[in-house]
């Protein structure tokens, strides 16, 4: 038989022999390789984990007209070019106008952006229902719903009204020359202003004759009461109009009021008075009121709840302007240094401003670290009480077995033997311990990570060669101070007489 | 030709003199026994001889070499090379069978043979019990155990410190037999005996007293 052989026969002996001793050693190391397997599984996962989870805390580059024109979507498009196709967890282009619930006099802002894109750079919008899919559906925030009480499957009428120039605000108002072909448009306050009412004004456009007078006149009298403002619309009443100039008119001199609207008639009147020229001709569009039907309430605890959202393509279609987004929401997973490169060449290409949300990339990086550190500290501290706990019991052991290890001494035993012996014991403690702790902490690690992360973990097949080879380490580290207490041991003190 | 040789030996633990000027020379071939009343030194002697402890004074010569100027690593070789030891509490490895304690005593000194040591526990009448534990021998068995042990490297000196002190008489009788067997093949043997019986089977008896060797009884009828 070979030494060797002898030697491992022995040291088994001992640990199968002697087990509640040495088990208590070896769950030590198997804690402490356990915990350390764990945390060195999450700590390589961590960065991916983290990147992912950031990604989900929202947009981190945000893309906005360049300059104080608009930002149109091909602008758009073409500005996001330069961020890498794998880096781009999302782009979400937001457009924003004002829509009006005629029925409840109130006014709702509305944002039409792309529900896909949505999901993605904002993943922690929760919406109770879902999102929209089809055409004319709409994803209602929760303070909005609360508001006007509307539900999932709820319908709502919303109603577009044209941008107008504000008379008491334009500086153009009313002393701008009449020019023939311009196109005016103006509001006043009419019915529907008066306490009570639904706090809307008369909306007028004009256009205005080669001859330099009224051609045509269109009123929205929405907002006005039904069967007696609302006549203010209709051809009867707005013919009194044509070929009138579209200043300085008086009601009952130059147009006769409708009988029974005269405070609606008379709104009609300032409202053409005071109308300013509008540049954009395409705008001035009728009123446009279409149903939706509301799929989904999102609920985010922030401001995004006082918003309806609805599709590009419906807002699209409501408006009647398309192609122009107000600003862009851009999900980046790339480092600092790379997000703010993308950025300087978005806006260098003068398509886009691109602006970086400082707060969410600072919190990364800091988290990372701070992250690292811990896991750092609670590793060194597990190991330094993995190396106290084993050293204590290896240090009973060596007291338990004093007269044993004075018998092998007094057998021929040199102090090398003696030790080769004890750290032999130790090192197989170590890997047993660590293999166990490996397997332990895959699991560990995995529940940390379902836990905090919420997905699963990557197993590396590195951790176990360097789980076990710590662990012994850790043993035979834990075993130098028993080890020169066995050295110590005199057979003759030992082994003498009673 | 003197195996051992021990010249004016002297031991002393504080004022206590446990060994006190001693003087003995044991041929290659000698059956020695030592006697003494307790606390007169003799396990002090044994633990010099047996390359365990160091003479506050004297000179121990052991095979040609004097250990009592050696190191303790030097100790050690001389020990497993030389001396095969015998203890009145038969000390063995407890979580080891009785073969692999014999074993234990191949593997220090050269190469664990377990034939080898399974023919030492036949000797001793134990190749039935080899694979039982300590804890599963009776006193006497153990105490063969440490016998085939002691004798597994042909060691020159065997050392035996109350060897039968625990034993009954039947197992006394199997041990000093084994002795008688030992000595036959020229074996040294230095036996420390409280009991006269296992003295008078020595060819000559060592007495202490306080220390001091007091008298030397060559036995007249030792071999018949
Ligand atoms: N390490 C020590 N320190 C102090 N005194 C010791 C030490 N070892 C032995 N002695 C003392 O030396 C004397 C001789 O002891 P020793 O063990 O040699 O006696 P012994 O003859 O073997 O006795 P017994 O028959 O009881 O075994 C005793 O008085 C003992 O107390
Ligand atoms: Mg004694």
């Amino acid at each position: 038989m070979k030494r060797r052989a002898m030697f491992f026969r022995m040291i088994t002996a001992s640990l199968l022999r002697r087990r509640s001793r040495m088990l208590i050693a070896l769950l030590s190391i198997a804690i402490g390789a356990t915990i350390l397997a764990g945390l060195v599984t999450v700590y390589v996962d961590v960065p991916r984990q983290m990147a992912a989870q950031f990604r989900s805390y929202g947009a981190n580059m945000i893309l906005m007209p360049a300059g104080s024109g608009v930002l149109s979507e091909a602008d758009a498009e073409a500005a996001q070019t330069v961020i890498p196709g794998e880096e781009l967890v999302g782009a979400t282009p937001y457009r924003y106008v004002y829509l009006n619930m005629v029925r409840r006099q109130q006014t709702f802002a509305a944002a039409g952006t792309e529900f896909d894109q949505v999901q993605k750079t904002s993943p922690y919008f929760k919406v109770v229902g879902r999102y929209p899919s089809e055409p004319r559906q709409v994803l209602v925030g929760k303070s909005v719903a609360d508001t006007i009480g509307v539900k999932e499957n709820s319908v709502m009428e919303l109603t577009w009204f044209p941008p107008s120039v504000d008379a008491a605000e334009s500086p153009a108002s009313g002393a701008a020359e009449i020019a023939p072909g311009m196109v005016l448009s103006g509001q006043a306050a009419g019915f529907g202003m008066q306490e009570g009412m639904n706090n809307k004004p008369v909306y007028v456009v004009v256009t205005i004759g080669d001859d330099g007078t009224i051609a045509s006149l269109t009123v929205d009298t929405s907002g006005e009461s039904e069967g007696f403002g609302t006549q203010c619309s209709e051809s009867f009443f707005t013919d009194r109009f044509i070929g009138k100039p579209a200043r300085d008119l008086e009601l009952g001199k130059d147009v006769d009021a409708v009988s029974g609207a005269t405070i609606t008639s008379a709104a009609v009147v300032e409202a053409v008075n005071s109308a300013a020229p509008v540049d954009d001709t395409a705008a001035v569009l009728t009123p446009r009121t279409v149903n939706y039907t509301v799929v989904g309430i999102l609920e985010t605890g922030g401001e995004e709840e006082d918003y309806i959202y609805m599709s590009l393509d419906d807002m699209a279609s409501i408006t009647g302007q398309a192609g122009q987004v107000d600003f862009v929401e851009l999900s980046v997973s790339a480092s600092q240094d790379s997000l703010e490169r993308y950025a300087q060449e978005i806006s260098d290409s003068g398509r886009a401003t691109a602006r970086l949300v400082k707060r969410v990339i600072r919190s990364e990086a800091t988290v990372l670290g701070k992250l690292q550190a811990l896991v750092f500290l609670v590793t060194a501290v597990v190991l330094v009480l993995t190396m106290v706990s084993v050293s204590t019991t290896m240090m009973a052991v060596v007291a338990e077995r004093r007269r044993e290890i004075g018998l092998r001494k007094a057998l021929g035993a040199s102090d090398n033997a003696i030790r080769v012996e004890f750290l032999g014991e130790g090192l197989f403690l170590g890997a047993l311990g660590g293999l166990l702790g490996a397997g332990l902490g895959f699991v560990f690690a995995q529940v940390v990570s379902v836990n905090v992360f919420g997905s699963d973990i990557r197993f590396s097949m590195l951790l176990l060669p360097v789980t076990v080879i710590v662990s012994m380490m850790v043993a035979a580290l834990s075993c130098l101070l028993p080890v020169r207490r066995a050295v110590a041991i005199d057979p003759a003190l030992v082994l003498k007489g009673e | 030709m003197p195996l051992l040789e021990i010249r004016n030996v002297s031991k002393i633990y504080g004022e206590l003199k446990a060994l006190d000027d001693v003087s003995l020379h044991v041929d290659q071939g000698e059956w020695v026994a030592i006697m003494g009343p307790s606390g007169s030194g003799k396990s002090t002697m044994m633990n010099i001889i047996g390359c365990m402890d160091k003479p506050s004074m004297g000179q121990v010569i052991l095979d040609g070499v004097d250990i009592s100027k050696e190191s303790s690593k030097r100790l050690t070789d001389i020990r497993r090379d030389k001396i095969g030891l015998i203890f009145q509490q038969f000390h063995m490895v407890n979580y080891l069978t009785a073969v692999e304690n014999v074993m234990v005593s191949q593997y220090y000194h050269s190469m664990p043979d377990e034939k080898e040591a399974l023919e030492a526990l036949e000797r001793v009448g134990l190749r039935e019990r080899a694979r039982h534990l300590p804890s599963q021998l009776s006193g006497g068995e153990q105490q063969r155990v440490c016998v085939a042990r002691a004798l597994i490297n042909h060691p020159e000196l065997i050392l035996a410190d109350e060897p039968t002190g625990n034993l009954d008489e039947a197992n006394e009788n199997i041990v000093l037999d084994l002795f008688r067997q030992l000595h036959n093949e020229g074996t040294t043997l230095i036996v420390v005996t409280h009991d006269p019986e296992v003295a008078e089977v020595a060819q000559r008896t060592v007495v202490l007293e306080h220390g001091r060797m007091v008298r030397e009884i060559v036995n007249e009828r030792f071999g018949k």
